[in-house]
């Protein structure tokens, strides 16, 4: 077996990640692509801006509301997008040939993912500026340099639970619907529109397996002005949680392709 | 208008449906999500504004299914080559794209009456409807002004293959101005005057009334509401109509579709 090589290995990222820009922007035209994110974000954000505000909770209130989707703005762009990397190849057609290709479906999957978590780092930015500019989200405690860093990291752990979705969707006959179910459920389990607190005891232990619960918890603390040190069990827990997702894809990813070499079956998924 | 064009069209959506009806899932998620978070925010509210709730969720399962089944309805053409040979036959698109669009409001009513169903099933919100028979007919008659919406859309999917960007776009913007969930009279004074030119915002407000005791609406009550619904209805139509015609003679004459 071939050994690691670092260089090897950046030249495929690199490769894949410029053929996913090129592939999403021949399909459709930067603008709309834009106005995609930006409509959106907005949109999201002010359906559940306004039933809070219909609703008068104490506890959910606007702000709870739209700082909460701030976050889960990033989640569903990187997780959605990433959960949806292997389902495209398939329906394209195009799966065979990455299979059949030295390089290995997780490089060439983190290759492509890395895009989309720029789109989700963009998202995140103008989410939070609709939510101070149109939602009057007071951030004057902000601690800007712990909301990036949880920023950041719950991009890398939705990239990981991405790929292990997307690893998932590999062995179905289709893997869009299970990325488009999964990319919804942090709506509901990671108290991003109201506490996890609401859910059932029994569901409660699911939303903290997920590394968005975290992040939300993490950023309301950095907007009230919490330090690194302050929120680090949250980031401990994401890049925890997010690093044994990608590990386990992983390994999804490698016991598939050698599966499906060994057996000469992808047709059968 | 040919019904035979339009009942053929309507058998192969069918088919095509029941071959693969996982598809369902992906126009049924978010309006069911949607709920769920919107009921988990009334949280100790029972009564009329849960219902509203369920009423609303029902009314984003349909909007979900109409849009995504009008902007695939020509995408899969697209992709399966198939919309080059479509557009050169002699049968109108419109009626090909209303035989489909017929087969996704019957889908998209089961959407809302699975929306109704999970709702109630998960938060026993013991709601009940005062006149069925009444709230009914302005469900279908809701649906079929959004199925109107949808044919102007899938209009112009036949100019792009962006529809699926487009698809995403335009989901979110209607679950807020139709105020399917909450009254529209909280959006801001400029977005209520869109929420006026959208018929299913008054196919909401007639459903509300309809079910809704001591609630009063937008103002034209409901026979008012109904009938600016329907109006608006024709209305979408006749603009389908004239979209679909204008678009189809200048993708004939320009042989340009394939570029798109």
């Amino acid at each position: 077996m071939e050994g690691f090589n670092v260089m090897r290995t950046a030249r495929i990222l690199a490769h894949s990640s410029s053929l996913s820009i090129r592939n999403t922007f021949a399909a459709i035209p930067w603008w709309l692509w834009l106005a995609q994110v930006l409509l959106t974000s907005l949109f999201s954000m002010a359906f559940f801006a306004f039933v809070a505000d219909f609703a008068g909770n104490p506890e959910v209130t606007v702000a709870y509301v739209v700082l909460g989707n701030s976050i889960q703005s990033i989640a569903m762009v990187t997780l959605y997008s990433i959960a949806n990397l292997p389902a495209i190849e398939k329906h394209v057609g195009t799966m065979p040939v990455l299979i059949s290709s030295p390089s290995g479906l997780f490089t060439i999957f983190t290759g492509m993912a890395l895009f989309q978590i720029l789109a989700g780092f963009l998202t995140v930015i103008v989410s939070l500026g609709y939510a101070v500019f149109i939602f009057g989200l007071d951030l004057s405690a902000m601690n800007y340099e712990v909301m990036a860093a949880i920023v950041i990291i719950t991009a890398f752990s939705m990239a990981g639970l991405g790929m292990m979705i997307g690893a998932i969707g590999i062995y179905l006959r289709t893997g869009m619907i299970l990325a488009s179910v999964v990319s919804y459920i942090g709506l509901v389990l990671c108290g991003v529109n109201f506490p996890v607190s609401y859910l059932p005891t029994w569901l409660q232990p699911v939303s903290y397996s997920l590394p968005l619960t975290y992040a939300v918890e993490a950023a309301r603390a950095a907007a009230e002005g919490a330090t690194l040190t302050e929120v680090f069990p949250e980031i401990g827990m994401m890049l925890l949680l997010g690093g044994a997702m990608l590990i386990l894809s992983w390994f999804m990813l490698r016991g598939f392709e050698r599966m499906v070499r060994r057996n000469g079956s992808y047709e059968a998924f | 208008m040919n019904i035979r064009v339009t009942y053929a069209a309507f058998r192969q959506q069918m088919t095509h449906f029941l071959t693969d009806p996982q598809w369902i899932i992906p126009s049924l998620i978010a309006p069911f999500m949607f709920t769920i978070v919107t009921l988990m925010i009334f949280k100790d509210v029972d009564g009329p504004i849960v219902l509203q709730a369920v009423l609303g969720g029902g009314v984003l399962g349909m909007w979900g299914n109409t849009l995504y089944s009008s902007g695939w309805s020509i995408s899969y053409d697209r992709y399966n080559g198939t919309l080059e040979p479509l557009m050169v036959s002699p049968t109108n698109l419109m009626d090909v794209v209303t035989g489909r669009s017929i087969w996704n409001t019957l889908i998209g009513l089961s959407n809302a009456v699975l929306v109704f169903i999970f709702a109630e099933l998960m938060f026993q919100t013991g709601v009940g409807l005062s006149d069925p028979l009444q709230f009914f007919f302005i469900l279908v008659i809701t649906l079929a002004s959004l199925a109107s919406i949808g044919l102007i859309f899938s209009a112009f999917f036949v100019l792009t293959r962006a529809s699926s960007v487009l698809m995403s776009s335009l989901e979110f913007p209607i679950y807020v101005v139709s105020g399917a969930m909450f009254p529209i009279s909280i959006l801001p004074g400029w977005a209520i005057p869109i929420s006026y030119i959208l018929a299913p915002s008054w196919g909401v407000d007639a459903m509300k009334i309809a079910a809704i005791d001591g609630y009063t609406g937008i103002g034209p009550g409901i026979l008012g509401s109904l009938g600016i619904m329907i109006g608006l209805t024709v209305l979408y139509i006749i603009m389908a109509k004239w979209f679909f015609r204008k678009i189809e003679r200048n993708v004939r004459n320009h042989g340009t579709i394939g570029r798109f």
